[in-house]
């Protein structure tokens, strides 16, 4: 049991707070709220902090530890329809292993982001948006990790979304920010639905959004309501979602433009927190995807294999990508749907691996590099955002020996490109190197794997070259840009060098942990894992990965360092240079998005402009011209008797309307005001006479 | 369970925000929010009296008329919007084209 488990209601009401106090009084106070903000965040992370070392105690270290829910309030009460009672919907907040690790990761990263925003963001305009909604941000995120059952996860999750379209829509008046926040709502959105959709077939057949009580009822409405059929749809559906807010293929196509917004905002949102919660999600439906073993159950095999391959293919397809953007944030962004699938690969693999046989594997590899990359990205988005600070671009070829000017950043950077290209001893190496020995010792069974372990390879590749192309062409060489940069106040740099710590220090925390799977596992207890599953065992699979990113590495620097094989040559090949311009236009997906709304919308206006052209205003003339002929045998017979008559009456008519249209001012609001004093007249008849009436019959 | 009456007083309440927005206020916009105002107002009723008396069909009512206020906003907001592209102005008093 957990002592004082309601604080963990505060952890998400603060950062609430902060989001009311900086979006109403924000103008007031100094730097636009930050401040409370800041401190609402860390209230959060000391009182995470405080749950999570009592969860360790219990359980993270050993041993077991039962889910324990925090009950809040009963927001539907059930109405017992349909033969079933006692279906009340609850929010409830859930602390387990794997919320409780994630509560404390995401409000540490709100922290230091919030910090960092106060130096960056201090010359803007609008801060106090800016810190209400990322306040509000971190309530939705805290709350999605803490969720206690799917409706709950999938409320927090929209509001998630929502901070996310107005964040990267933050300088609105720029018509690229409108228009990828625009398109980051609309895309993600596709997922949603998913996921939406995944929530009610749930609801459908568990009756219950609760992860413990359909874990309970699984076994028993195994064969029923829940039919092999379903228990292969639902995982699809959440997965759905996962998609859509992780930014895998297809639709990776947002996360990239969402970089038009601050670039906080692409460290918080698009690289440590919001993207991996199509992660948590994936792990939290491994309720649906990984049966417990002891029971009759088919596991959901195709489920489980769309997320390896969806994972295994977008984890090379962003890789490749990376390789030409020249903006130094969208490098970091194609990394990072490329890092999200590298942890999906882990968890199709592990779930795999748990439905054959049960090695914990796979599924610990990929909430280790969740938690890796967590900080290794966002220090290298942060670093990003001390460079752009400095230079006022995101255009790497404007930059160029920026190591002198900007000593401290240029180190942190470094830091978390190792740590990102998966050079031992940083964190990237242990959890990267862990997704690839989980998916290949999966390929024993389903050969699949094997092509999945190769682009995960492949990747690693790729990740190790353009992390380094990145660094060295924004600090190496001679500086490209005008003016003379400066390296950023120590209220910037200070959180730089915290997330560089953990950057180096999070791959060997597992170590101290009797094995990262203690942290992340709930429902059945897997304590007392050797460190993170096969411990550096399979040595040869380790090399292979860490030789991998040092020949990235190598690549690089002769590439972009000592320039002994220019790129020139290769983009002066015709297929060099289709390569690269295919890269560069993202495979042409984004245009082929765009083209369809341009084109179906377009076509459809198209053809119904067709059909009122011809179909209905042919109809409408073939009556015109049948009135037009009745009228001319009419028109005699007005001319003469009629017309005499009706002269005299509508020229009295013509004066009394030349009043009257006086009072038609064009005003709709001195209409309104008409109507309403309309209304109240029929009111107060209507009032009036039945009272005469009851007087009358009364008196 | 809240009373019915402090239902229909928020209700009354609501009807009688939007209302003044609605006769008050000169930018469209925010005279189009107030009818949204309006339309909830009626649509809590509809979600009151149908708790009160324990028939959902006043539920399914009140979904109805969201579905036809999104359907209102779009059409309002279009028309401000080609009111804006043609007379460059959203303010109500400015636009006074329809009349003799």
């Amino acid at each position: 049991m957990i002592e004082n488990a309601w604080l963990a209601w505060l952890i998400l009401l603060f950062p609430l707070g902060a989001f009311l106090v900086a979006g109403l009084l924000g103008r007031r106070l100094r730097e636009g709220g930050g401040h409370v903000a800041v401190g609402a965040m860390a209230v959060s992370f000391v009182l995470s902090l405080y749950l999570f070392v009592q969860v360790l105690a219990q359980g993270g270290l050993g041993g077991t530890f039962p889910a324990q829910t925090v009950h809040g309030y009963i927001w539907i009460p059930s109405i017992g329809g349909n033969g079933v009672s006692g279906n009340d919907i609850e929010i409830t907040i859930l602390l387990d292993n794997l919320s409780s690790l994630m509560l404390v990761l995401v409000s540490f990263l709100c922290l230091l982001i919030f910090v960092y925003s106060l130096g960056y963001m201090h010359e803007e305009e609008g801060k106090p948006r800016y810190y209400a909604e990322v306040s509000l941000f971190a309530t939705g995120m805290l709350g999605t990790v803490s969720a206690d059952n799917f409706l709950q996860l999938l409320i927090f999750w929209e509001i998630m979304g929502l901070c996310s379209y107005l964040l990267i829509g933050f300088w609105y008046r720029k018509p690229e920010a409108a228009s990828a926040a625009k398109k980051a709502f609309l895309v993600t959105r596709v997922g949603d639905v998913l996921f939406l959709a995944g929530v009610l077939v749930i609801w459908n057949v568990f009756h219950s959004f609760r992860f413990e009580e359909i874990v309970q009822k699984i076994p028993v409405l195994w064969g029923g309501a829940y039919t092999p059929q379903l228990a292969l749809l639902i995982p699809l559906f959440l997965f759905g979602g996962a998609v859509g807010k992780s930014a895998q293929f297809p639709l990776h196509a947002w996360l990239p433009d969402a970089m038009e917004g601050p670039t906080t905002v692409s460290a918080l949102i698009h690289a440590a927190t919001m993207v991996k919660a199509g992660v948590y999600l994936t792990a939290r439906s491994f309720i649906f995807l990984v049966p417990p073993a002891a029971l009759p159950l088919e596991a959901p095999t195709v489920a489980i294999l769309v997320i390896a391959v969806v994972g295994g293919f977008t984890a090379f397809f962003a890789g490749t990508m990376a390789l030409t953007a020249y903006d130094i944030k969208r490098v970091l962004a194609f990394s990072t749907i490329s890092q999200l699938a590298y942890m999906f690969l882990g968890l199709g693999a592990g779930a795999w691996l748990l439905t054959h046989g049960g090695e914990t594997l796979g599924y610990t590899a990929a909430l280790f590099h969740l938690f890796n990359h967590a900080f290794f990205k966002a220090l290298l988005f942060l670093s990003a955002g001390s460079v752009i600070h400095a230079v006022h671009t995101n255009d790497m070829r404007e930059m160029g020996g920026l190591a002198r000017h900007l000593p401290i950043t240029s180190k942190v950077m470094l830091v978390g490109s190792l740590a990102l290209a998966g050079i031992v001893p940083f964190s990237g190496f242990f959890s990267k190197g862990e997704v690839l020995s989980a998916t290949f010792e999966a390929a024993h069974e389903a050969p699949v794997f094997y092509l999945l372990y190769a682009l995960g390879v492949l990747t690693a590749l790729l990740t190790a070259f353009y992390t380094f192309r990145m660094w060295l062409m924004t600090f190496h060489g001679e500086y490209r840009g005008q003016g003379h940069p400066h390296e950023s106040p120590a209220v910037m740099t200070a959180p730089l060098v915290v997330l560089a710590g953990f950057a180096v220090a999070s791959g060997l925390l597992a170590y101290g942990m009797n094995g990262f799977g203690n942290l992340v596992f709930f429902g059945e207890p897997h304590a007392q894992m050797p460190l993170v599953g096969v411990p550096l065992a399979e040595y040869a699979l380790e090399g292979l990965t860490l030789g991998v990113a040092l020949l990235g590495i190598v690549l690089a620097w002769s590439v972009y360092a000592t320039r002994r094989i220019p790129a020139e040559r290769f983009t002066a090949a015709p297929s060099g240079a289709f390569l690269h311009r295919l890269l560069s236009r993202r495979y042409g997906i984004d245009d082929l998005y765009d083209a369809i709304g341009a084109k179906a919308v377009a076509g459809l206006a198209r053809a119904l402009d067709w059909f009122d052209r011809n179909v209905v205003d042919g109809v409408v003339n073939v009556v015109g011209r049948g009135g037009l002929a009745a009228a001319a045998g009419t028109d005699a017979f007005d001319r003469r008797v009629v017309d005499g008559a009706v002269n005299a009456l509508s020229l009295e008519t013509v004066r009394a309307s030349w009043r009257l249209r006086q009072r038609q001012t064009g005003q709709v609001q001195t209409y309104a005001w008409m109507v309403v004093f309309g209304i109240v007249i029929v009111i107060v008849l209507v009032v009036g006479v039945s009272w005469f009436l009851r007087l009358q019959r009364g008196g | 369970m809240i009373p019915l009456a402090y239902e229909l007083l928020l209700s009354a309440l609501l009807f009688c925000i939007g209302l003044y927005g609605v006769l008050a206020r000169r930018n469209g916009i925010i005279v189009l929010m107030s009818i949204e105002i309006i339309l909830n107002a009626s649509i809590l009723n509809f979600v009151a009296f149908s708790s009160y008396s324990g028939n959902p069909s006043g539920q399914v009512f009140a979904l109805l008329g969201i579905a036809v206020a999104a359907a209102e906003a779009a059409v309002g907001l279009a028309v401000f919007l080609s009111i804006y592209q043609t007379h460059g102005t959203i303010e109500l008093d400015k636009v006074r084209f329809l009349k003799w």
